[in-house]
């Protein structure tokens, strides 16, 4: 298994699950069905979560690409363009929904500004996606390549997506502006670990008197550090794509935050968060949520120190 | 700039050496591993106590956050001696970097203000609920203020210097 594999393994999520996401939400909205709804945007955080991995491991199966020499370099690049530019709404359809899914959390609706927004960021993912995936197509199979830019559509998307070297060399032009994106995403880890961290142990029993459910009136402010840290995280990633791939303590660094998103969604989603919800100050959570809680502060904390090996482990994947 | 000579004796020191040149896990890295747990330690809960005493999370009890303070008491053990460490890996990097004494400035601010955070708010039993805001207000503004500066400045040590060992400027 290498990067071209694993490439292939998770490029379709993004482009069939946002299809799959979108017909389900337009139908929660047609039936007016609250579950359809929640399963819909379930599946567009789900999506915006594989679209990192997908994206990441472009960058090695572009790598090996290019070492066959039939392969013209420009469809590559315009590949990695659209998908440069597909992967911000899809992450923006993500945070969207995780925001709705919070406020749905008690079965209320969520306001109709946060649904209109969904359904428009959604639905251009879609199209973005769609194009991401043809042009990535097309690097191979020269039986559907057409003209370079084949329809109008195409051509007016391909005005604004990004030339993947340009937006390369601008995330490294300045030492500053990356100084700048480490340091939010050092605020950013700080501001995850102080609430979701601490939800997580009190769940394993620290500070009992704590009701759970009110610290997690201060998640919301985590889920923004982990919002701050994609977006740096995956801007640092464009900056040195093969100094990223090529180390394995940053592979296992995604693969940990993929499992603790995991560990997350099956703590609020299933009833470990509802029965600590109901737990009064001094209640001891049951064995359940405290397992959930207790691998999420355990993966958290690889996050952290696997991101700290990234640098003398660089070059560990050869290339 | 004179670089003061002892730097070098230090630099040259067995464990300091070791710290810097160890291909081992466990060397530099690892002490920079445990003065980020430590940061996430002393300051992400004294985020979320800040937060709370701004207003936010209304709900949450304030007198138990008190117990929260042994943790972050923990983390500044751990920082203070990883720190240690990690300047004595690079002695004459760090004393001859300006942003070195920024850094150490604003920790010792962000401690005493953390301090009288404890005191103030938390150890005074005859503060009711409104009591703890009122007198928690400013110092959680200074709190947020500092630890963004102790974070910001820590992190330009990655990127600024003017010596990286004694006599090798950078």
């Amino acid at each position: 298994m290498d990067f071209p594999h694993l490439h292939m393994l998770l490029n379709h999520f993004p482009i069939i699950g946002t299809i799959f996401g979108v017909g389900l939400f337009i139908l929660s909205l047609i039936v007016k069905a609250g579950d359809v709804r929640r399963a819909s945007l379930i599946v567009f955080v789900a999506m915006a979560l594989l679209t990192i991995p997908a994206f990441m491991t472009g960058v090695g199966a572009h790598e090996k690409m290019a070492q066959d020499a039939s392969i013209p370099n420009t469809l590559i690049l315009r590949h990695e363009g659209a998908a440069e530019l597909a992967i911000w709404f899809m992450e923006i359809t993500g945070i969207l929904s995780m925001i709705a899914l919070w406020q749905s959390a008690r079965g209320a609706q969520p306001p109709t500004r946060t649904t209109a927004a969904i359904l428009a960021f959604a639905l251009i993912t879609t199209g973005l996606m769609a194009r991401t995936g043809n042009t990535g197509g097309e690097i191979r199979h020269v039986e559907v390549r057409i003209a370079p830019e084949g329809t109008a559509i195409e051509a007016m998307l391909a005005r604004f997506e990004p030339s993947p070297s340009k937006f390369t060399r601008l995330m490294i032009a300045s030492k500053w502006w990356w100084a700048f994106m480490m340091d939010l995403h050092f605020i950013g880890l700080v501001l995850l670990i102080g609430t979701i961290g601490m939800l997580n142990l009190r769940v394993l029993g620290f500070v009992k008197q704590i009701p759970i459910g009110t610290l997690n009136q201060l998640v919301p402010w985590g889920l923004a550090g982990i919002g701050i840290n994609a977006v740096t995280g995956m801007l640092a990633f464009i900056g040195m794509p093969t100094f990223y791939s090529h180390d394995i303590a940053f592979v296992l660094k995604i693969i940990a935050i993929l499992l603790a998103a995991t560990a997350m969604g099956l703590f609020y989603l299933t009833d470990a968060f509802r029965t600590c919800e109901a737990l009064g100050s001094g209640q001891d959570a049951p064995l359940r949520a405290k397992l959930i809680a207790g691998t999420s502060l355990v993966l958290w904390f690889a996050v952290i120190v696997l991101g700290r090996y990234i640098q003398p482990l660089q070059d560990s994947i050869p290339r | 700039m004179v670089v003061p000579p002892f730097l070098n004796d230090l630099e040259q020191s067995g464990l300091s050496v070791w710290l810097r040149e160890s291909p081992s896990v466990f060397g530099f890295y690892f002490i920079l591993l445990f003065h980020t747990i430590g940061l996430a330690l002393v300051v992400g809960p004294n985020v979320a106590i800040d937060l709370r005493l701004l207003g936010f999370a209304p709900e949450i009890p304030l007198p138990p956050l008190k117990s929260w303070f042994n943790l972050m008491w923990l983390g500044l053990a751990i920082n203070v001696v990883s720190g240690i460490f990690l300047v004595l890996a690079y002695p004459s990097k760090a004393f001859t970097n300006p942003d070195f004494y920024l850094k150490l400035t604003l920790v010792g601010f962000a401690i005493w203000n953390l301090r009288r955070m404890k005191t103030r708010v938390f150890d005074d039993a005859t503060l009711n609920d409104t009591g703890m805001l009122i007198k928690g207000r400013t110092l959680a503004i200074w709190s947020l203020v500092l630890w963004a500066g102790v974070i910001t400045a820590g992190r330009l040590l990655a990127y600024t210097c003017n010596y990286l060992v004694y006599g090798v400027p950078c």
